[in-house]
């Protein structure tokens, strides 16, 4: 009997140790531990035997139904750790799965990425309707009586109003600058505000022009405000769009609503300044006019010209973006593409 | 608009260095914006001059010849040839090969190599004007056989070989400015004044303009104004014995370099005058002009043949000039009559220098569509004074280039001049304004190069007289000084300085706030695009959407005949977007979010501008395959939208009227609590989907008015305890009539339950017809302890059996 207990020792640690999976080393616990199994067995067989037999053969066999445990447990753990879930190692240049779709427009996003600063600096958001009259889009802006802009040619008059004047001339507005001039008549000054928004121009459309298109305009007015302190909206502006700084020149320029009026250019970013066809061979790319308010503009906004001064600018998201983004037709935005769209992250 | 540097030197003492780059950018940096800078030079760049030495037969055509051409070499050069005036010891143009040439002045140049024309080898061209873009200074003759340029009879003396732009003092840089950037400045279109600003900004000396006076004791012309609003002053001067030839070269070059096209010497000279001082100017034939000139407005109806070919039918609203017969000769400020202007003929003429109102002119030249050198000028508000150095100008040039013509007679008539402007500036104003510190020298040497005059009495106020050259609407107000002292300065020379601003209150803006959180949900959790449309919509997918045109604003000009109307709903732009993208994707998401019209009288800021209703609405659009699971996503993604975007609760309810483009089975209206629509949703009909060309199975359209949703103060969430038990969760299937709807059964376990969720229905054969089997989920708690088995049996057959007696349903 002893010769059986040293041999099952023998096989049973040797199965223990090689059993492949956590399932047949538990067939092999029931096999020598179980109610019926080998070991067992041989126990219930211990009582026939003498007294000092049975004390010698009985710790043998205690100990190697120890040793059988703690070899079935090491064996266990050694399995799960070189366990997988997997059979087969798979293939794992394999894509991982796709999430939802969906995003905001490129220029929503560019709108909201310059909210987030101006709303830093403390200005409101504005928003006017998108139909406007003559008197806020012409009149209370110093544009002459007979600009070509007020002509069918460039603005988008409503039906029935195209030959009326000034508060009953509507109009899809044609720039956002009537909207300061709203915002002042209720709220006063000093005022810091931004009036984002689509614009619209009679023209025909090609790769570079549009009919709608968005802007982003904001306005301070306070007293004494200078044309130095200005510039660094312009600077806030354009850092933010591109996230870094972008070499610009400021200079002369002429717009019915300001006064003094400026261009501002950027670098262009397709070619570094060195001249393209995205810059017209120039270098540089007009992004922004702006300027103080016209005393007009102030009067008309219930402003005394003399106390309150300010600063203006202008930019127009599509053109922005297409440079940040070097998008070459402007009628992509308003394509409704999935195609294109979906490119905006 | 064009303008020679070769020509602004004639009038100013410039830096003879400047280079096209640094007077391109130091003219768009400080004045207008220049677009681009050439070199006439360049058009004959390689060329060279060549005397023809002899000229023989082309062995293999007839209209060929093959000709020997002296270019300065020291053997003659074989060129074949077509020019059809060719002759020998002839000055001509000689194109070498590896100048470039437009190859019979068609497509883009190319460059020449010696090759054989016909078999025989030609080393280069002899060139025709339109093979170097020259035809302006070399119009063509009436023959219609090919000619070349020939120099002979203009340049005798030219040495064979030498370059071609050399001789005909081509080398100029020609600067090209947008006319927009000039709107505001009538006084630079011309090159006196542009070479006025140059000197400005360059430090340069202007020179006067011949000051040429009309001789007194002539005949008294009589000029007669008669509508006094819209001209300010006509000057006439009547010339006799003239002799209409070509204008010399040296003008015909400049004339031609700034992109107008010489004709004969007296049209050159009224151009060259306009062109130089920016004043228009008009030749009448005398013998058509009797009595003198009548300026007035047009009969109704009465007819006018200009220049150009043109026949005009006038109105009151148009200004002519008339002879003292009344007969028109002139649309005023436009274009002279083809009648009554210079004719081959014309021996003697009348000078017309005159000054017109700006607003009515420029709207009869956009009402007859006419665009005219004069007309672009006039537009811009000239000032009277200027009729002075036109006249001066003109009657030097005829004394030059006319010695033969004698001035008879003269006469004017000066409604009013322009008047000067004077304008007190304060230094502090300067200073403050601009953020720059500016001395009273700084703004003087600023100011004076320009003309204007200023005195400075050592006090802080610049008295600051306006030359009557920027005082017709440019330069009025101490706004306006502030702006030529800054930009004389220079932009780019200003510092940054961050401005003083002081924060009094936090800005909330909770509707801004909560459309951000809605368009930031529907593109990031639901996964939907965000689209951008135009507000015109077209007339088939207003049709298709059954919308009411009545009620919809127009454009009097709309992109085109089909889409006149504005937006009322967003949805017919959407439609017609998801159709667009139906070619590419079977299953996918949009929304957009703006303002539609409809006709009202809103006034949002004062009373008297009334304006259409506008309200922001956002509109989502779904496509894909299955239609109820689809209408399901759509339901799921607005059901969750109050939580995310912020806005208070709303419910869903079949109440009111169907929209037209809904299927009859499968549609909702959106409510708040009080009851009103907010908006709406639907399974788009079949017959929608059918005329709209769609290409995939169905579309879902939900539409909601966003003015209508009230934004909450910040997110709205709720902390609930943490279940102390275990919560039970059981399945229940259970057999009902099709009319039972869910709500029906939420509402009876409602009580009975911790939660109760929908999961689904089953209709087929173990079901008996009229009937459906749904499933759904519940679950139980206990606030004492966990659950038993007994406890748990004993709630689920209380719900069996309310389900069973309210609502009649079985177990499956």
């Amino acid at each position: 009997m002893r010769d059986q207990l040293s041999e099952i020792r023998v096989t049973g640690l040797d199965a223990f140790a090689t059993a492949g999976t956590a399932e047949s080393l538990e067939s092999l616990r029931q096999h020598y531990l179980g109610k019926k199994g080998v070991l067992t067995e041989i126990l219930k067989g211990l009582g026939k035997l003498s007294h000092d037999e049975r004390r010698q053969l009985g710790q043998l066999a205690n100990e190697i139904k120890k040793s059988f445990i703690q070899a079935i447990d090491e064996r266990k753990e050694e399995l799960l750790e070189n366990a997988s879930f997997l059979e087969i190692r798979p293939d794992l240049t394999i894509p991982g799965l796709g999430i939802a779709g969906g995003g905001l427009h490129p220029i929503t996003q560019m709108c909201y990425d310059l909210n987030d600063a101006f709303r830093s600096l403390n200005f409101e958001i504005f928003s006017e309707d998108e139909i406007t009259s003559e008197l806020y889009a012409f009149d209370y802006l110093n544009f002459p009586p007979d600009h070509p802009a007020r002509d069918t040619m460039d603005t988008y008059w409503l039906a029935g109003t195209e030959d009326k004047r000034g508060a009953e001339r509507l109009c899809l507005r044609p720039h956002l600058t009537g909207a300061s001039v709203r915002y002042l008549q209720k709220h006063g000054a000093p005022a810091r505000f931004v009036y984002p928004g689509t614009v619209f121009r009679n023209e025909s459309t090609d790769a570079r022009h549009e009919r709608a298109f968005y802007q982003y305009e904001a306005l301070i007015v306070d007293r004494d405000f200078s044309f130095s302190s200005g510039l660094l909206l312009v600077r806030t502006i354009l850092e933010k769009v591109f996230g870094h700084d972008v070499p610009v020149r400021m200079r002369a320029g002429f717009f019915p609503f300001v006064e003094p009026g400026f261009e501002i250019d950027m670098q262009c970013s397709v070619c570094d300044g060195e001249g393209c066809q995205v810059c017209q061979n120039v270098g540089w790319i007009e992004v922004m006019p702006g300027g103080a308010p016209h005393p007009n503009v102030l009067r008309a906004a219930g402003l005394d010209p003399d106390i309150w001064s300010g600063f203006y600018i202008n930019i127009g998201l599509d053109r922005l973006v297409m440079m940040r983004y070097e998008i070459d037709d402007v009628r992509l935005f308003r394509s409704a593409d999935l195609r294109f769209l979906e490119q905006f992250k | 608009m064009k303008a020679s540097l070769n020509w602004i030197r004639t009038y100013a003492d410039l830096p003879q260095d400047i280079t096209a780059e640094q007077l391109a950018h130091d003219l768009t940096m400080q004045t207008v914006e220049v677009e681009e800078i050439t070199n006439p030079a360049d058009l004959v760049e390689g060329v060279v001059i060549g005397r023809v030495v002899t000229i023989r037969r082309h062995p293999q055509a007839d209209r060929l010849v093959v000709c020997d051409v002296d270019i300065g070499q020291k053997k003659t050069s074989q060129i074949v040839c077509g020019g059809s005036n060719l002759y020998e010891n002839q000055i001509v143009v000689v194109a070498p090969p590896g100048a470039k040439v437009r190859w019979h002045g068609e497509g883009e140049r190319v460059e020449l190599s010696a090759a054989k024309v016909r078999g025989v080898v030609s080393h280069g061209m002899i060139c025709a004007a339109s093979e170097l873009d020259l035809e302006g200074l070399f119009p063509p003759s009436e023959s219609e056989e090919p000619e070349i340029v020939d120099l002979t009879e203009l340049f005798p003396d030219a040495i064979p070989g030498q370059p071609v732009a050399d001789v005909l003092g081509l080398d100029d840089l020609i600067i090209d400015i947008n006319n927009k950037s000039l709107t505001n400045r009538p006084d630079l279109w011309g090159h006196y004044g542009l070479a006025r600003e140059l000197c400005a900004i360059y430090g340069g000396t202007l020179h006067p303009l011949p000051a040429t006076e009309i001789p007194s004791g002539l005949k008294d012309y009589s000029v007669e104004i008669v509508d006094e609003d819209r001209c300010f002053r006509y000057d006439a001067v009547v010339f006799e014995g003239i002799e209409l030839r070509e204008a010399p070269f040296s003008m015909r070059k400049l004339i031609w370099s700034v992109g107008m096209r010489p004709i004969n010497v007296i049209v050159d000279i009224t151009n060259y005058v306009m062109l130089a001082t920016g004043q228009p100017t008009h030749a009448f034939d005398e013998s058509h002009v009797s009595n003198g000139i009548r300026v007035r407005t047009a009969h109704e109806g009465e007819q006018l043949e200009l220049l150009d070919g043109h026949k005009l039918t006038l109105s009151p609203t148009d200004l002519l000039i008339c002879d003292g017969a009344d007969k028109a000769i002139g649309l005023a400020g436009i274009m002279g009559g083809a009648q009554d202007s210079i004719l081959p003929e014309t021996k003697d003429i009348v000078l017309e220098v005159a000054n017109f109102e700006a607003i009515s002119l420029r709207r009869t030249a956009s009402r007859h569509h006419l665009r005219t050198e004069a007309s672009i000028r006039f537009e811009k508000a000239i000032n009277t004074q200027r009729c002075d150095l036109a006249v001066g100008l003109t009657c030097q040039l005829m004394a030059e280039l006319q010695p033969n013509a004698r001035i008879v007679a003269a006469g004017t008539h000066r409604v009013r001049e322009t008047e000067a402007i004077e304008i007190p500036v304060s230094l502090h104003f300067l200073n403050v304004r601009s953020g720059h510190t500016i001395t009273a020298n700084d703004a003087i040497s600023a100011l004076e190069p320009l003309g204007f005059v200023v005195t400075y009495d050592g006090d802080d106020t610049l008295n600051v007289i306006v030359p009557s050259w920027r005082a017709t609407g440019d330069v009025d107000i101490k706004d306006d000084i502030l702006e030529e002292v800054c930009r004389m300065i220079g932009y780019e020379n200003f510092e940054y300085k961050p401005p003083v601003i002081t924060l009094d209150k936090p800005i909330r803006q909770l509707a801004h706030e909560s459309e951000r959180a809605i368009r930031e949900f529907l593109a990031f959790r639901a996964g939907l695009q965000e689209i951008y449309t135009y507000p015109w919509v077209s007339d088939t997918f207003i049709n298709i959407t059954g919308g009411d045109t009545d009620s919809l604003v127009a454009l009097a000009a709309p992109p085109s005949p089909d889409r006149r109307y504005l937006r009322g709903s967003l949805i017919p732009n959407l439609l017609e977007s998801a159709v667009l993208n139906s070619r590419y994707y079977e299953t996918f998401g949009l929304f957009e979010l703006t303002q539609v019209f409809t006709k009202g009288a809103v006034s949002p800021s004062i009373d008297k501008e009334k304006l259409p209703v506008q309200e922001r609405r956002l509109a989502i659009a779904l496509a894909g395959v299955i239609p109820f699971l689809l209408f399901r996503r759509l339901k799921g993604i607005l059901a969750r939208l109050p939580r995310f975007g912020r806005v208070e609760e709303w419910r869903f309810e079949q109440s009111g009227d169907k929209m037209t483009w809904a299927d009859h089975n499968v549609w909702l209206k959106i409510v708040n609590d009080k009851g009103d629509e907010l908006g709406l949703m639907g399974l788009l009909s079949p017959k929608a989907t059918e005329d709209s060309g769609l290409r995939v199975p169905c579309v879902a359209i939900a539409e909601i008015n966003v003015e209508k949703l009230v934004p909450l103060q910040s997110r709205d969430n709720l902390y609930e305890r943490l279940p102390q038990f275990p919560l039970v969760e059981q399945d229940l299937s259970i057999v009902l009539d099709e009319d039972v709807s869910w709500a029906q059964i939420y509402e009876a376990v409602e009580n009975l339950v911790h939660d109760a969720e929908f999961v689904e229905e089953y209709r087929g054969e173990q079901v008996p017809k009229g009937k459906k089997s749904l499933m759904f989920r519940f679950r139980l708690a206990s606030d004492t302890g966990t659950l038993t088995a007994e406890e748990i049996d004993k709630l689920r057959n209380r719900l069996i059996k309310k389900l069973q007696y309210t609502l009649g349903a079985e177990m499956r």
